[in-house]
């Protein structure tokens, strides 16, 4: 047995290599380097410099607050319309399920630069098609870009047209699990339509809806592409600028190593910690 | 309580009937097993009567009221499902109370009605668990206290002990058996296992290809099976069939000659005209009205292949082609047998076995399976 777990590890090792090199040595590294003062060659040992700015920095806080607002609005709006999606998918009357379904996930597999093209000139002062609209029920233009709240808006409807589908198709399959009979019975009990999706439905989707809440908490605590790309790198002025936008420009564009590895460990530290708490929060009774 | 009748019901699942003219009367605090193998549309006509399923023709009254457009929960039916049903994230108490709760019934009449159905079932010490910390003949209790609750005319059962182990099910079919004597309302039961329907049943309904072959108390459809279907169906181990001819008649009997015994014949007594000379028919036999050689009508010889032994009695499985004596046939090995002895150690493989055909005690049956009486 041991000679079999030698050879089974022997065929994992280019493997664990690659992954040790390049995904481990990073995040040991990146955590080294945040306690370094990395804006001066050379880099020097500096435990209070990255983090004691972090505690007194308004970009930071800026960032912060912009990255919870869209945490607290988008991803319950999103769930929520997730779950909506799906039990529609998941509906006997409706027709063409399959195209219904695919249509759901499509925007998953749009290129991210393509869809931020199109949500831009969509969203565009003189000539987006949601102005448009807008002035055809006699409401005004909205300079969605120039202004901070409206361009928040923007980054929210954007992300979730992405991933509302996404997020639908796994709650679907989390519907599809729960057995048939449990309905009819709650119909032979004269339990109406909408008690049995909020006392059958909903407690037994629990589950699902914690990993897909999780999964959208982890990645808007990343969010980069929609504020980078749709509202030109968190404009108006910092008013859409998130963690992940902060890093970026922190590390790539000041090339500050150092502060970008404190505020990426803060970010993942932060998702972390309100993962927990929704999970502590849903927690099964016992 | 009430009766529920079926007149002439049909299901069609697109161009597929799977139902074709049901028609039963069930009385009233009657209990009536609906038997058949898989598929032969007794579930689907389960789920007419409760309203899950729309029926396609016909029409379905319960307590003398037409249902055909009722809804499920205004037919006066409660219903305990195959898989159980039960609400896996609420306590068994939650479970037995929640389609009361949800309709605004008084809790002080929904409290009565859960303690008498956990006192009923033995189930009050559960009521603080949930669905998966109980076992499966505890979860099955649950089932069958949720439907009490609804204090319902009609209690529809859909094959609730086939996820149950052997002994539960004995010991739980005793419990149904105990709660409709107990309760006394109407219970419609759904089976595949005729040892069920047996014991359970005032009245058995016989299903095949979704078309009722017969319906009968247990011992009548044993005793007086209205086709090969039924005969074959009714009764553990099943009947066997052994193919005949009719060679003659002798007064109001047809002479038959057993196919693959060499030759050996059997005067079988009929009320109706005998068929006539060279018709080929089938002779039904139970394998325990099989008895001593000489003892019955017409002798034959078998060869046993498999003797299982239960303790009280033996069943052999006979099948190749024995040397038998002179006067009595040879089985040429065409037909397997199960032949219920007396209880013996020695019967073992290859052993060599006479046994005897009481003419009253074996049923004749035409090509087509319709029995020749």
């Amino acid at each position: 047995m041991r000679h079999q777990n030698a050879t089974a590890y022997r065929f994992l090792a280019p493997y664990l290599l690659i992954f040790a090199i390049f995904w481990v040595w990073p995040i040991i590294d990146s955590f080294m380097i945040s306690f370094q003062a990395t804006r001066t060659v050379p880099w020097r040992f500096a435990p209070g410099f990255n983090w004691g700015r972090l505690i007194g920095d308004p970009a930071f806080f800026n960032a912060l607050k912009n990255t919870l607002l869209i945490l607290v609005i988008q991803v319950p709006v999103m769930i929520s319309l997730a779950i909506v999606m799906a039990v529609l998918l998941n509906s006997p009357l409706l027709k063409a399920r399959g195209l219904f379904r695919f249509a759901f996930f499509a925007p998953v597999v749009v290129g991210e630069v393509a869809y931020s093209a199109v949500f831009r000139l969509m969203f565009n002062l003189n000539f987006g098609i949601i102005n448009k609209l807008l002035n055809s029920v006699g409401l005004p233009s909205v300079d969605w870009f120039s202004n901070v709240t409206p361009a928040m808006a923007v980054i929210m409807i954007a992300v979730t047209w992405r991933w509302a589908g996404y997020n639908a198709i796994i709650l679907l399959a989390g519907l599809q699990s729960i057995p048939e009979d449990v309905y009819e019975a709650a119909t032979l009990d004269r339990v109406s339509k909408l008690k049995q999706f909020f006392y059958i439905t909903l407690p037994l989707l629990k589950p699902i809806i914690l990993f897909c809440a999780v999964l959208s908490i982890i990645g808007t605590m990343q969010l980069f592409t929609e504020p980078f790309l749709i509202t030109e790198r968190g404009g108006p002025g910092g008013g859409t600028e998130t963690l992940g936008l902060l890093l970026y420009r922190q590390g790539f564009r000041s090339l500050n190593f150092g502060y970008a590895s404190a505020i990426a460990y803060t970010m993942a530290g932060l998702a972390i910690a309100i993962s927990l708490v929704q999970i502590w929060l849903t927690r099964e009774p016992k | 309580m009430a009766a529920v009748t079926l007149k002439n019901v049909v299901k069609r699942f697109g161009v597929f009937e799977v139902v074709h003219g049901a028609d039963i009367d069930i009385n009233d605090g009657e209990f009536v097993v609906f038997v058949g193998p898989s598929g032969c549309g007794k579930s689907t006509l389960l789920r007419m009567i409760a309203g899950l399923e729309d029926i396609s023709g016909g029409e379905i009254a319960i307590g003398g009221k037409l249902v055909n457009d009722v809804e499920p929960a205004d037919r006066g039916i409660a219903m305990v499902f195959q898989s159980y049903a039960l609400y896996p994230h609420m306590t068994v108490e939650q479970n037995l109370s929640f389609g009361l709760r949800m309709t605004g019934n008084a809790k002080a009449d929904t409290d009565r009605r859960v303690k008498r159905a956990a006192e009923i079932l033995r189930i009050t010490e559960l009521m603080k668990r949930r669905p998966r910390q109980l076992s499966g003949g505890q979860r099955q209790r649950v089932a069958i206290g949720r439907a009490i609750v609804r204090e319902p005319q009609v209690f529809l059962f859909d094959e609730p002990l086939s996820n149950l182990d052997a002994e539960l099910r004995v010991q739980m079919r005793v419990e149904i058996s105990r709660l409709h004597k107990e309760l006394g309302v109407t219970m419609i039961y759904v089976t595949h296992d005729q040892t069920e329907a047996m014991t359970l049943a005032d009245r058995i309904v016989v299903l095949n290809g979704g078309d009722i072959e017969q319906i009968g108390a247990p011992l009548d459809l044993y005793d007086d099976p209205a086709n090969r279907f039924v005969a074959g169906f009714v009764g553990s181990p099943k009947m066997n069939f052994l193919a005949a001819k009719v060679v003659g008649a002798d007064g109001g009997a047809a002479i038959v000659e057993l196919a693959n015994h060499g030759g050996a014949r059997l005067r079988k007594p009929l009320a109706d005209v005998p068929p006539a000379a060279g018709t080929d028919v089938v002779l039904g036999v139970r394998p325990e009205h099989f008895f001593d050689a000489g003892q019955g009508d017409c002798d034959i010889a078998v060869k046993a292949d498999v003797a299982e032994h239960l303790g009280s009695v033996s069943y052999v499985y006979a099948n190749a082609g024995a040397n038998a004596g002179a006067n009595i046939g040879a089985n040429t090995g065409q037909e397997e047998l199960i032949i219920e002895r007396e209880a013996s150690r020695h019967r073992a493989n290859g052993d060599h076995l006479v046994v005897s055909i009481k003419a009253g005690r074996s049923l004749l049956f035409d090509t087509t399976g319709a029995r020749i009486r």
